[in-house]
């Protein structure tokens, strides 16, 4: 069954009874739902539910995992992404990633943002200006324009992040995950992080995993709760947050367990 | 407790005693050896020794040029490091990055061991196999060459440039490799672009080592370089005969009068060696100290 979220003017992710096994062990159980364009969609619940599991089938980072498992069906823009004729590089260029940890590249700030046009054939006369754009919409622009060229690890760790954000935008993608982007931050880049989320939500499909319910409640216009591999619970913030249907959405979110 | 506090001190000052035991020893070697060079200089200048373009330690005008000698270990050197860097880095990466695990493991052991062989029976190989071989294909007048030396040497170092730089490789955070992946880059491009530009410390570390221990071969060149003490030329050099220091010293001191100015020459060429070498090690050092990784 496909829970929650009724008249969708447009899906941008479709899931449809999606299983994953990593060896025996089955991480992810019948999951269905449907995420809704430029919208944010916030995935919470407890270490080990499975919600950073499912944001890794999206771009299929999971692909990586040795011994994982996947049944089901993923679409996004209608396109099945698990087809068989898919290109995962295709793929991960429209549905854009960022980290728990920041992971800028060891090199200048510059070429971090410049390495995903560089690598998809950008024209070296257009790297400056989808540079600085990137960084524009990652709201790091003043605070980097001046010093292009030095290290991105030189940057603060709320910079870092936005660096890996304006570094995902300038690949151009349509939908964004963020698997818990504030996680290692402190209050102040978490503020000006998730002010940018949610002004991106304009241009971008948003999916983000948060540990951190608040967080959630804050920025997202819908939210599933995810509870040992499964999706209890998916609806409109609003409503999940108020008016839980599920009694364990409920305890969780009330924090009587997690 | 407290009988027991002073055996406590008592095996900490004997580890303490043992430990700076090797360093005592090193510097005994360095004043044995410098001493020892030092004496040659009352015969011939400095200048000459290093400047000078023959080695004719036992003719009757005896000369101490140290240059056929210097060059023959450099061109030996320089040959096994462009055939061993760019083979040793490849197989680094391929056992880092792209193997399966269960291959990774069965080749680590035997890199390992290629490292445990030693160097008499890599130059026995090189006499028997690779220097026929030489003098066939190339058709030359002898297979002992200084590019039979390089080739030899050149597998001689790839265990020690592999171990280091896949280390270096390994230790890539794996986020780095996430990022560069979620970003649509291959694994190629991430390779490439992203791992090994950010182990590239660990790499020129891997080949300072590399280095070093091909500057310090002896036997194994002594066996198929032909020991010719003349100034190679670049690169037509590569097609004769060489002698490197280190087959000069083996190959001399067990004829040369203790005390004579031929004796202390090869204590001399000795130092030349041993500065060369430490120099080299210096340099690994300080990069490998560099590459360590700062993450987040």
């Amino acid at each position: 069954m496909t829970k929650g979220v009724q008249n969708v003017s447009q899906v941008q992710i479709k899931v449809d009874n999606l299983n994953l096994w990593y060896g025996e062990k089955q991480a992810l159980k019948n999951i269905s739902m449907q995420i809704p364009k430029n919208s944010v969609t916030a995935l919470i619940g407890p270490s080990g539910c499975g919600k950073s599991t499912f944001l890794r089938c999206l771009n299929r980072m999971n692909d990586l995992v040795k011994n994982c498992r996947i049944e089901g069906k993923i679409s996004i823009e209608e396109k099945d992404i698990y087809g068989p004729d898919v290109d995962v590089v295709d793929l991960r260029k429209k549905v854009g990633m960022v980290f728990q940890k920041p992971n800028p590249f060891p090199m200048s700030i510059f070429d971090n943002v410049a390495y995903g046009p560089r690598i998809h054939g950008a024209d070296r006369k257009d790297l400056d200006s989808i540079v600085e754009q990137a960084l524009r919409s990652a709201a790091i622009w003043e605070e980097t324009s001046d010093r292009l060229k030095s290290p991105a690890l030189s940057l603060s760790g709320g910079q870092q992040q936005r660096l890996c954000i304006a570094r995902t935008l300038a690949v151009k993608p349509r939908t964004i995950l963020f698997d818990e982007p504030t996680s290692a931050l402190d209050p102040i880049s978490t503020a000006r992080i998730e002010d940018l989320i949610m002004d991106l939500k304009k241009d971008y499909t948003i999916v983000i995993v948060t540990h951190n319910m608040q967080q959630a409640a804050r920025i997202s216009d819908y939210t599933g709760f995810f509870l040992m591999g499964k999706l209890i619970e998916f609806g409109q913030t609003r409503q999940i947050f108020q008016n839980p249907q599920e009694q364990s959405t409920e305890d969780y979110i009330t924090g009587r367990f997690g | 407790m407290f009988s027991k506090n002073s055996k406590e001190k008592g095996i900490e000052s004997v580890l303490f005693f043992i430990s700076t035991l090797t360093v005592l020893i090193l510097f005994l070697i360095c004043i044995f050896l410098f001493r020892d060079s030092l004496l040659l200089f009352k015969e011939t200048s400095l200048l000459d020794f290093l400047t000078g373009k023959f080695w004719y330690p036992t003719s009757v005008n005896k000369q101490f040029g140290l240059l056929p000698l210097l060059l023959g270990s450099l061109l030996v050197t320089a040959g096994s490091i462009l055939f061993s860097v760019p083979l040793g880095i490849a197989s680094a990466i391929y056992i880092s990055e792209l193997a399966h695990p269960k291959v990774a493991d069965f080749l680590k052991p035997f890199i390992e061991i290629l490292a445990g062989i030693p160097s008499v029976v890599f130059g026995f190989f090189g006499l028997v196999v690779l220097v026929p071989f030489m003098q066939k294909t190339l058709n030359l007048p002898t297979g002992q060459t200084a590019l039979t030396g390089s080739i030899m040497l050149g597998i001689m170092a790839l265990p020690t440039i592999i171990t280091i730089s896949e280390d270096a490789i390994s230790s890539v955070p794996s986020t780095l490799r996430q990022g560069s992946l979620a970003l649509g880059a291959t694994q190629w491009q991430t390779i490439y672009k992203v791992i090994i530009p950010a182990s590239l410390s660990g790499i020129s570390a891997a080949v300072m080592l590399g280095i070093g221990r091909a500057i310090g071969e002896t036997m194994t060149l002594m066996m198929v370089t032909g020991n010719a003490a003349i100034i190679p030329s670049f690169p037509g050099g590569f097609f004769g005969p060489v002698r490197t220091m280190t087959a000069t010293i083996a190959l001399e001191m067990g004829e040369v009068p203790q005390g004579s100015a031929h004796f202390h020459a090869l204590f001399a060429v000795g130092s030349v060696l041993f500065i060369i070498t430490f120099i080299i090690n210096l340099i690994a050092d300080s990069i490998k100290k560099k590459y360590r990784f700062k993450v987040g």
